[in-house]
C-alpha cells in the first residue's frame, strides 16, 4: 500500500502548496483588502466601516501572518474555503456546480484523443522508420508546436468559415470545438509515446519468441503487445492530465464554457482569493486522485510492481 | 531420412560475404553443435536457417526440411514453419517470456493458436506438459516469479508445444554457473529424444561436450573443423580448435603455488585481512564467520554459484560496505587508493564519452606517475597505443580490461579485488588476460581476489581458494588451503 | 566544458536555423527599419505594407513589423530567464538529491511530486497576483515551474551515473566530486538538459502567449504573441494577414524550438 501512501503525502504537499501560495496572493491584494471582500460579500452599497473590519477581524488579516497562515490552512484543512468575494456563493457550491462541466469537456477530450492517437502509434510503431512512421512524426511535431489556445483559435475560425458548429454550452455537437482543440495536441504527443513503447515491445525477446512459437502477427499484437503497450501509455495519461488541465483553463475561458478553468482564471483575474484557492485545489487533488487511480490500474495489469 | 539439409547456405551483406557456404545435415537422435565466438558467424548460419536474418542481410543456397526444399533467400515463406517445423529456444528465457501473462496460459495458447486445440484441452494439455516438467505448481505464477531454471523449462514447453520435431538452442547457457549449465544439457537432450533434431549453438565448450552428436566450429564466418564431438575435443586437428580447447581452464597447466617465491617479500604480513565476517543481502545470510587473509604477491580466489554473495564480499573488504558482524583489518599505513577493483563488464567502468588516453592522463596526474609510465605500462599488458584515442565503447573486451589493469596499477594498488574480470571474454582471450593479471600481481607484490563461477579457472590460478555456498547458514564456505594439501 | 550535443541530426540545425532567423528579425529588424511599436496613426488602421512598416499596420495603426519584432524580444527573454534560472536550480538541486540520498532526496522529491500535480498555469497565474511587475512575475512563475523537469531529470539521471561502476571505479582511484561532476556526472546531463531546456523555454513561451490570449497575461499596449492574436482577432474577416502575422511566428518560434529539442528519449 505504499503507492497510497506515497499519494496521500503527494496530496498533502498539494494542499500545503496551494495554501501557502493563496494565503501570499491574499497578503498581496491590493488597496485595503477587508473592504473588497467585504464589499464581494454585502455588495458595494453596503460595505461599512464596521463590516470591513469584522471581515478583517474574520481573516486575521491585521495580525502577524504566521497565526494568519495558520489559521488559512486550519480553514484549508477543514475543507472551509469561505464565500466567493464576487458572487457572495459558498466557493463548494460554485465548484461542484463547474466541475461537472469541465470533466465532462475532459473525458471527451481525452476519448478523442484516444481514438486518433494510440492506433496510429501503434501502426507507426509496428514498422518503425516506414511511411507512416515517418508522416506521423512530422503531423505530431507540428501539432505538438501549436499551443492548445491556437488550436482554438484555428478552430473557431474553422466555425467562422462555416466548417463547424459554434461555440456554447449545451448541446452535444457543442463539445467537438473545444474537445477537438485538446483532443489534437494531447493525441500528437500519445501517439509519439505509443510509437515509441510499440517499436520498443516488437524489439523484445518476449514478443520475437511469440512469434517462433508459431503465433501469427495478428496474434502476438493481440496478446503480447497491446497489453504490454497499455502500461507506459496509461502512466503516461496519467501524467498528460495536468495538461489536459491547462487546456481546459484556456479553452474554456476563450469559447466561455461554464467550467471550472473558466472559473478559475475569472478568479484570478478579479483577485478572488477563495476561489482560487478552492479551483487550485480541487484541480491538483484531482490530479492526485486520477494519478492513483492510474498506478492501482497499471498494478492490475503489471505483476511486476507487486511484491 | 535426415530432418535438416544445409546446402552451401552464405550470409551476404550486399557484396560481402559474412559466411562462407556451409552444408550440414541434421539428423534424428543425434544433436548437432556449431560452435564459435561471438562474432564467429554462428548466430547469422541460425537465422539464415530461421529466416530472420537482420535488414539489409540475405541468405543463399538451398535448405531441406523433410521432403521441403526452401530458399533461404525468401526469408518471409519461413515463419509458417516456426513452431509448427522448427522451434526456437531462446537466448535468455526470462525475457522471453511475456512478463503480464502467467506462464501456463504462455504454452497453453501455443496449443491452442498453433495446434489447434480447443481452449480448455489447451489448459489441460499445459498443465501436462508442465507436470512432466516438475512445474506442475507453478503455472499460475507470472515470469518474474519464476527461478531462471524455471523459466527455461516453460519457455521449452512453450516453444515445442506446436508440435516441432526440430529445436534450434540458441546460446542456452549464457550466462548461467556450471550446475545451471548442466541442467540445461540434461534438457535439450531430454527434449531430443530418440528421432527429434536438435541444433545447439554455443560458445561453451562444456556445454559442446555433455551434448555431443556431431559438431561443426566456426570462426570468421567459416567452418575451421566438423566431425564427431569426441572426436574432435580428443583429436582436434585445427589450429584454432586445438588453442580453443586449450585455452577452456580446465585445460589450463596446474600452478604449482609452492615453486613462486614472491620477489623481495619475506613473508608478509596480509595486505588486507578479515575476521568473523557475516554478511547478508536481502534478509538472507550469505556468510557467515569467515576467516581470510591477503599476502602481497598471492591470488585468493573465490568461487561460487551465482547470488552467494561473492561481489558482495569483495565490496566488505574494499570498504564500500559494512558487514553484519567481524571485522577487516588492513595493512598500517595503506593509503585509501591502494585498494582497487577490476569490474565483470569493463565498459561500464570506463566514462562513456572520454578518450581513454584522457582517462588515463587524468590517473597518472593524480599519483603522480610520469608520463612516460603510461607506455611502459602498455607495452608490458600488450596493448597498441593507438587505442588510447578511442573511447571505452570502440575497443574489444579484453583489451578494455587490460586497459581497466593498467589504470589500477597507475595509482599503485596493494590489493586488487577482480570481480569476474573475464567472464565476458572468449576462452582465449580469458587466458590471456588472466595470465597478465596473475604476472602483475606476482612481479609488483599486489595482494588479488579473484572471483570466478568458473571452479578450473579459480582452481587453476589462485594460491588459495574459497568456496562458497548458496545462501542458507548450513552452507558455511568451505575454506581450502592450497599450502595445507 | 560543453553543452553542444554530438548528435547534430538534419531536424536539429533546421531547428536551430528557424531560431537564428527569429532571433535576427527581433534583434536586427528594428535597426534596418526604424520605427515605433507603439507609435498609433489611426489613419492607417488595418493598412497593408508600406516603407516604413513592412507588415503592414494593426487596428490602431501601429507597425505590425515593429510590434512583432518587440514581441519576439519579450517572451523569449523571459522564457531564457527562466529556464537558466530553473535549469541552474533543478541542476544543484537534482545532483544534491542524487549524491546525498535519504531525507534531503526525499523532501526535493516530494515537493517536486507536489509542484507536478498542479497546472504550471495556474502557478503563473498566482505568481502573476502576487509579484509586482508582469514580466518579473512571469520570471519567477515560469522559473517555480519549470525546475521541477530539470530537477527530475537531472536526478534521474545523477542517480543512475553514481550508482555506476564508472563512478565507484573513480572514487576508488581517489578523484574527488569536482572530478567526478566534470568527467562522469556533466556528459551525461548535458544533452538532457539541452533537450529539457528547449522544451522548457517553449513552455514558457506558449505559457507567455496562452495567457496573453485571454487577458490575464502582459497588459496592453505592450507587444506581445497572445496579446497581438486577440487584439487583432475581430478584425480578421476585414485583415486576415494582420492576425496571420502573430500567429506564425509563435508557430515557427515554437516550432524551432520542438526541432531543436530533438527527440526526447535521448
Amino acid at each position: 500500500m505504499t503507492i497510497l501512501l506515497n499519494r496521500l503525502v503527494q496530496a498533502a504537499m498539494v494542499a500545503i502548496i496551494v495554501g501557502v501560495s493563496t494565503f501570499a496572493m491574499m497578503r498581496a491584494l491590493p488597496g485595503d483588502a477587508a473592504y473588497r471582500i467585504a464589499a464581494g460579500r454585502y455588495g458595494y452599497d453596503n460595505v461599512t466601516a464596521a463590516a470591513a473590519d469584522a471581515v478583517r477581524a474574520e481573516l486575521g488579516l491585521d495580525a502577524h501572518w504566521f497565526p494568519a497562515l495558520l489559521q488559512w490552512l486550519g480553514d484549508l484543512v477543514r475543507l472551509d474555503f469561505g464565500v466567493s468575494l464576487v458572487s457572495g456563493q459558498p466557493v463548494m457550491q460554485e465548484i461542484v456546480h463547474q466541475l461537472g462541466a469541465s470533466l465532462w469537456l475532459a473525458l471527451a477530450a481525452v476519448g478523442l484523443s484516444l481514438l486518433m492517437g494510440p492506433p496510429l502509434g501503434i501502426l507507426a510503431g509496428l514498422r518503425p522508420g516506414g511511411l507512416l512512421d515517418r508522416v506521423l512524426l512530422v503531423v505530431s511535431t507540428g501539432l505538438k508546436s501549436i499551443p492548445q489556445f491556437l488550436m482554438a483559435l484555428i478552430l473557431i475560425l474553422s466555425v467562422q468559415m462555416g466548417w463547424l458548429p459554434a461555440a456554447g454550452y449545451g448541446q452535444s455537437r457543442h463539445f467537438i470545438l473545444p474537445a477537438l482543440a485538446l483532443a489534437l495536441g494531447l493525441a500528437a504527443v500519445n501517439a509519439r509515446i505509443t510509437r515509441d513503447a510499440m517499436a520498443r515491445i516488437t524489439e523484445m525477446p518476449f514478443y520475437r519468441f511469440a512469434g517462433w512459437k508459431g503465433l501469427r502477427h495478428g496474434q502476438v499484437l493481440r496478446r503480447h503487445g497491446l497489453r504490454n503497450v497499455a502500461v507506459p501509455l496509461l502512466t503516461y495519461l496519467g501524467l498528460q492530465f495536468v495538461t489536459l488541465i491547462e487546456g481546459v483553463v484556456v479553452i474554456e475561458t476563450i469559447v466561455g464554457w461554464p467550467g471550472i478553468g473558466h472559473a478559475l482564471v475569472h478568479a484570478v483575474f478579479a483577485r478572488d482569493v477563495p476561489m482560487v484557492q478552492g479551483t487550485a485545489l480541487v484541480l491538483g487533488l484531482g490530479f492526485v486522485l486520477i494519478n492513483t487511480v492510474i498506478d492501482l490500474t497499471v498494478r492490475r495489469i503489471d505483476p511486476r510492481g507487486r511484491t | 531420412m535426415s530432418l535438416l539439409q544445409l546446402n552451401e547456405i552464405s550470409v551476404h551483406d550486399g557484396a560481402t560475404q559474412l559466411i562462407a557456404p556451409v552444408s550440414l545435415t541434421l539428423e534424428p537422435g543425434v544433436p548437432l553443435i556449431i560452435l564459435g565466438e561471438t562474432g564467429s558467424g554462428k548466430s547469422l548460419l541460425a537465422q539464415a536457417v530461421m529466416g530472420t536474418l537482420p535488414q539489409g542481410l540475405t541468405a543463399r543456397g538451398r535448405i531441406t526440411l523433410g521432403k521441403d526444399a526452401l530458399d533461404p533467400a525468401q526469408p518471409a515463406r519461413f515463419r509458417a514453419l516456426w513452431g509448427r517445423r522448427i522451434a526456437v529456444l531462446p537466448q535468455e528465457p526470462w525475457l522471453s517470456l511475456d512478463p503480464l501473462m502467467r506462464a501456463a496460459p504462455q504454452i497453453a495458447e501455443t496449443h491452442h493458436l498453433v495446434r489447434g486445440l480447443t481452449r480448455s484441452d489447451a489448459a489441460a494439455q499445459a498443465q501436462k506438459d508442465l507436470a512432466a516438467l516438475d512445474l506442475a505448481a507453478v503455472g499460475q505464477r507470472y515470469p518474474h516469479e519464476l527461478s531462471g531454471g524455471m523459466a527455461q523449462r516453460v519457455a521449452i514447453a512453450a516453444a515445442r508445444a506446436g508440435g516441432a520435431r526440430i529445436v534450434i538452442a540458441d546460446e542456452p547457457t549464457k550466462g548461467l554457473d556450471a550446475a545451471r549449465r548442466d541442467d540445461v544439457a540434461r534438457l535439450l537432450l531430454d527434449a531430443l529424444g530418440r528421432d527429434g533434431g536438435l541444433a545447439v549453438i554455443t560458445h561453451d565448450l562444456a556445454l559442446a561436450q555433455m551434448i555431443g552428436g556431431q559438431i561443426i566450429i566456426m570462426r570468421e564466418g567459416k567452418v575451421v573443423e566438423a566431425g564427431q564431438t569426441s572426436a574432435v575435443f580428443a583429436a582436434p586437428t585445427a589450429t584454432y580448435t586445438r588453442d580453443l580447447i586449450a585455452a577452456d581452464p580446465a585445460h589450463w597447466p596446474a600452478r604449482s603455488t609452492l615453486s613462486m617465491p614472491v620477489p623481495g617479500l619475506a613473508p608478509a604480513a596480509p595486505v588486507v585481512a578479515a575476521k568473523g565476517l557475516s554478511l547478508s543481502r536481502g534478509g538472507q545470510r550469505l556468510i557467515e564467520d569467515l576467516d581470510i587473509a591477503v599476502h602481497p604477491g598471492r591470488v585468493l580466489g573465490i568461487t561460487g554459484p551465482s547470488g552467494c554473495g561473492k561481489s558482495s564480499l569483495g565490496d566488505v573488504l574494499l570498504g564500500l560496505l559494512a558487514p553484519d558482524a567481524g571485522a577487516v583489518t588492513r595493512a598500517p599505513g595503506l593509503p585509501r587508493t591502494a585498494l582497487q577493483k577490476l569490474y565483470q563488464d569493463p565498459v561500464a567502468a570506463f566514462p562513456p564519452r572520454r578518450a581513454l588516453g584522457m582517462t588515463l592522463a587524468d590517473v597518472a596526474a593524480l599519483h603522480g606517475a610520469r608520463a612516460q609510465d603510461i607506455p611502459a605500462q602498455m607495452e608490458r599488458l600488450r596493448l597498441d597505443p593507438a587505442l588510447l584515442n578511442r573511447l571505452p565503447g570502440a575497443v574489444s573486451g579484453g583489451e578494455l580490461q587490460r586497459l581497466a589493469l593498467l589504470r589500477v596499477m597507475l595509482a599503485r594498488p596493494a590489493f586488487i579485488f577482480a570481480d569476474e574480470p573475464t567472464s565476458r571474454l572468449d576462452p582465449i582471450t580469458q587466458r590471456e588476460v588472466i595470465t597478465l593479471l596473475r604476472k602483475v600481481a606476482t612481479e609488483d607484490g599486489v595482494a588479488v581476489v579473484l572471483v570466478s563461477h568458473d571452479m578450473a579457472l579459480i582452481d587453476k590460478t589462485a594460491d588459495r581458494v574459497v568456496r562458497l555456498g548458496l545462501g542458507g547458514q548450513e552452507q558455511a564456505p568451505v575454506l581450502q588451503d592450497a599450502f595445507a594439501g | 566544458m560543453t553543452a553542444i550535443p554530438n548528435n547534430t541530426s538534419p531536424a536539429r540545425l533546421a531547428g536551430a536555423a528557424i531560431l537564428a532567423l527569429l532571433a535576427a528579425l527581433a534583434l536586427f529588424g528594428p535597426l534596418l527599419v526604424p520605427g515605433d511599436p507603439f507609435g498609433q496613426s489611426l489613419v492607417k488602421s488595418l493598412g497593408g505594407p508600406d516603407a516604413a512598416a513592412p507588415l503592414g499596420y494593426d487596428h490602431l495603426g501601429r507597425s505590425l513589423f515593429h510590434r512583432l519584432a518587440h514581441a519576439l524580444r519579450l517572451s523569449p527573454a523571459i522564457a531564457l530567464g527562466a529556464v537558466a534560472t530553473a535549469g541552474a536550480a533543478g541542476l544543484i538541486l537534482g545532483t544534491w538529491a542524487a549524491a546525498q540520498g535519504g531525507w534531503v532526496d526525499r523532501i526535493l522529491a516530494t515537493l517536486a511530486d507536489a509542484l507536478l500535480a498542479l497546472p504550471g498555469l495556474l502557478l503563473v497565474l498566482i505568481v502573476l497576483a502576487i509579484m509586482p511587475g508582469t514580466a518579473f512575475g512571469f520570471w519567477a512563475g515560469l522559473s517555480l515551474v519549470l525546475w521541477v523537469e530539470f530537477f527530475r531529470l537531472t536526478r534521474a539521471t545523477s542517480r543512475a551515473v553514481l550508482a555506476s561502476p564508472a563512478v565507484e571505479a573513480a572514487q576508488l582511484l581517489g578523484f574527488g566530486w569536482p572530478y567526478i561532476f566534470r568527467t562522469h556526472l556533466w556528459p551525461e546531463i548535458a544533452p538532457v538538459m539541452l533537450t529539457a531546456a528547449a522544451f522548457g523555454t517553449a513552455t514558457a513561451i506558449m505559457a507567455i502567449a496562452a495567457l496573453g490570449f485571454v487577458s490575464v497575461g502582459m497588459r496592453a499596449p505592450t507587444p506581445e504573441l497572445g496579446l497581438m492574436m486577440v487584439e487583432l482577432l475581430p478584425y480578421w474577416r476585414e485583415a486576415p494577414s494582420a492576425l496571420l502575422t502573430p500567429v506564425i511566428a509563435t508557430f515557427a518560434l515554437l516550432m524551432g524550438l520542438t526541432l531543436l529539442a530533438g527527440s526526447r528519449e535521448t
